[in-house]
């Protein structure tokens, strides 16, 4: 339904220095250089990006100091990893729900289940799509 | 068929929208050097917080009712204005920008019949995917599609959506309207609207054409059709050139110290040298001003401003510089305290008409070399890495940002902090 405009960084390809002799074989198979944003930023303008602290989430590969790519054009479904707001506050869990019931479900043994009751307020604030993670916060939380 | 969007207290959700447990607690965004009060969210609205009132005056207020006390976030704003507008920008094929939360669309050709839906698409996806409130306001000329918007604000709040769809709709809506809060009609001409009787929207779209040419020129002619749905106002696409370019501010306190209003000046000079840079003009002429708190009436008083005419048109830093800052040494006095300076350059021209004086002796293309280099490092490292040394980096004279929230979306290190 909707068309979003891109955000397009200039990403030049390099074409070698100019030569007098033959033409690079390569200049006919140029491609543009791999660009993150466009691999995990599907709608830029809904796209929001967010630093976790916590364990609750460790079992989803979501350790402390993990950069979430969270995208609120995206209708939540069940299963799906979620930015939520619980009575003011933010947090981060799988959505579970059923025509009856609606659950935020920690990633860690030590947490429970969050019965998301309506005096609650729950809101999904946006569905969770990349996790960034630095491979020395992985390894911290292995040791 | 033409339509206003508006964001709702637009500073104030942009500030929500990271910080929901400001949900349904009174708000207010202040103005810079955190002055005013110059956004309020509905319950600080309620509270009897007028537009523009000085926070001084209403502290107790504010700390009685636990308002929430925001210093303006422009960087914050702007990001966030940008994506509702390309959002709403993707429905139609034709807008018109016309401030930093609202901007009409033109929906001739589009082939909807239903308006009314469109308007409720718009809403409710700015909403899911931005997280920004937005009303509509629907009607065939562009005034009566902002009354439309103040409409629906004031009628249809749950809806957030009014279509102007016929006369009887129209009708309804001009009279409900009165005369002051109808888009162009300011304070003066409101009052003179009154005292001939004249109330409200209706009544003015029944006036004679003739009396209203007599006595409110053909601004209020072109209202006048406007208010009848005879489309007036011109479409502008494109803002037209702009024909000055201003930096100011006032200092977070009075200041007396020659030489910190001048690194003030100069960073105002560079600042409006890298603007014209950016829009590929130069000028003719820095415009320098300086000047004491006029509101305290107790203290002695100076202000004075000069045009200083450049030889060459220019946009390099290192000359706008200097031509302010020789201004600046013009027109400072000792012995004052001063609450504001600012550079304005004027007379601007494009950088590929400049015509060189006759005894210029500088390299241009070598000037111009350096100038591209310092624009290019510090748009890669960051705004001003490389600057002159004149610009200083004390900012004794920065503004007052006491309660500034992060840059949620601009600056990787001041993202959402979300304890999971």
């Amino acid at each position: 339904m909707i068309k979003e405009q891109i955000y397009k960084p200039t990403v030049l390809p390099f074409y070698g220095a100019v030569q007098a002799g033959f033409p690079s074989p390569a200049m006919d198979y140029i491609e543009e250089r791999i660009d993150l944003n466009k691999t995990l930023i599907k709608h830029p303008l809904s796209t929001f990006i967010v630093e976790c602290s916590g364990d609750s989430m460790i079992n989803a590969f979501i350790p402390p100091r993990a950069k979430l790519i969270v995208d609120r054009s995206i209708t939540p479904k069940t299963g799906d990893i979620v930015l939520a707001v619980i009575n003011g506050e933010f947090t981060v869990k799988f959505l579970k729900k059923n025509e009856h019931n609606c659950f935020l479900v920690p990633a860690n043994s030590k947490y429970k289940d969050i019965k998301v009751t309506p005096e609650m307020n729950m809101q999904v604030w946006g569905v969770v799509t990349n996790i960034i993670t630095d491979t020395t916060d992985v390894r911290k939380c292995m040791l | 068929m033409y339509a206003l969007v508006d964001c709702n207290d637009f500073y104030c959700s942009c500030e929500r929208l990271f910080n929901p447990r400001l949900e349904n607690r009174p708000v207010i965004v202040l103005s810079n050097n955190d002055g005013c009060a110059i956004a309020r969210s509905e319950e600080a609205k309620a509270l009897g917080i007028a537009m523009a009132s000085p926070v001084f005056m209403i502290d107790e207020l504010l700390k009685k009712n636990n308002v929430a006390v925001f210093s303006s976030n422009y960087t914050l704003y702007g990001d966030i204005s940008d994506r509702v507008m390309k959002t709403v920008g993707s429905f139609v094929p034709r807008m018109e920008i016309y401030s930093i939360d609202e901007t009409f669309l033109d929906l001739h050709d589009m082939g909807y019949t239903d308006l009314l839906q469109l308007g409720i698409n718009i809403r409710k996806t700015v909403k899911q995917n931005i997280g920004i409130p937005v009303t509509v306001g629907i009607a065939p000329t562009k005034t009566l599609s902002k009354m439309a918007n103040r409409y629906a604000k004031k009628t249809r709040k749950d809806v957030g959506v009014f279509w102007a769809a016929n006369d009887d709709l129209i009708q309804e809506m001009l009279s409900y309207t009165e005369v002051g809060d109808i888009w162009g009609i300011g304070h003066q001409h409101g009052l003179f609207l009154r005292r001939h009787g004249i109330r409200t929207a209706w009544d003015l779209s029944k006036a004679p054409e003739e009396w209203v040419r007599v006595n409110l020129s053909v601004v209020g002619q072109r209202l006048l059709n406007e208010l009848k749905g005879v489309p007036a106002i011109q479409w502008e696409f494109e803002t037209p050139a702009k024909k000055n370019i201003c930096t100011s501010r006032s200092f977070g306190n009075l200041l007396t110290d020659k030489n910190t209003i001048k690194e003030a000046i100069c960073n105002h000079a560079a600042a409006c040298a890298l603007k014209l840079r950016q829009q590929k003009n130069c000028c003719r002429i820095v415009h320098v001003f300086i000047h004491t708190n006029p509101h305290k009436t107790e203290e002695a008083q100076y202000s004075r401003s000069i045009n200083v005419e450049v030889e060459t048109a220019t946009n390099n830093t290192s000359e706008i510089i200097k031509y302010a800052s020789q201004g600046f040494d013009i027109i400072f006095k000792g012995g004052f305290r001063y609450m504001k300076c600012g550079v304005i350059v004027n007379d601007l021209i494009p950088e590929d008409q400049i015509q060189h004086s006759l005894y210029d002796q500088s390299d241009r293309p070598k000037a111009k070399t350096v100038m591209n280099t310092l624009d290019k490092i510090n748009r890669g490292l960051g705004k001003e890495i490389v600057r002159f040394a004149v610009q200083g980096y004390e900012k004794k004279y920065k503004l007052k940002a006491e309660w500034l929230s992060p840059r949620y979306t601009t600056n990787i290190n001041e993202i959402l902090k979300v304890k999971i």
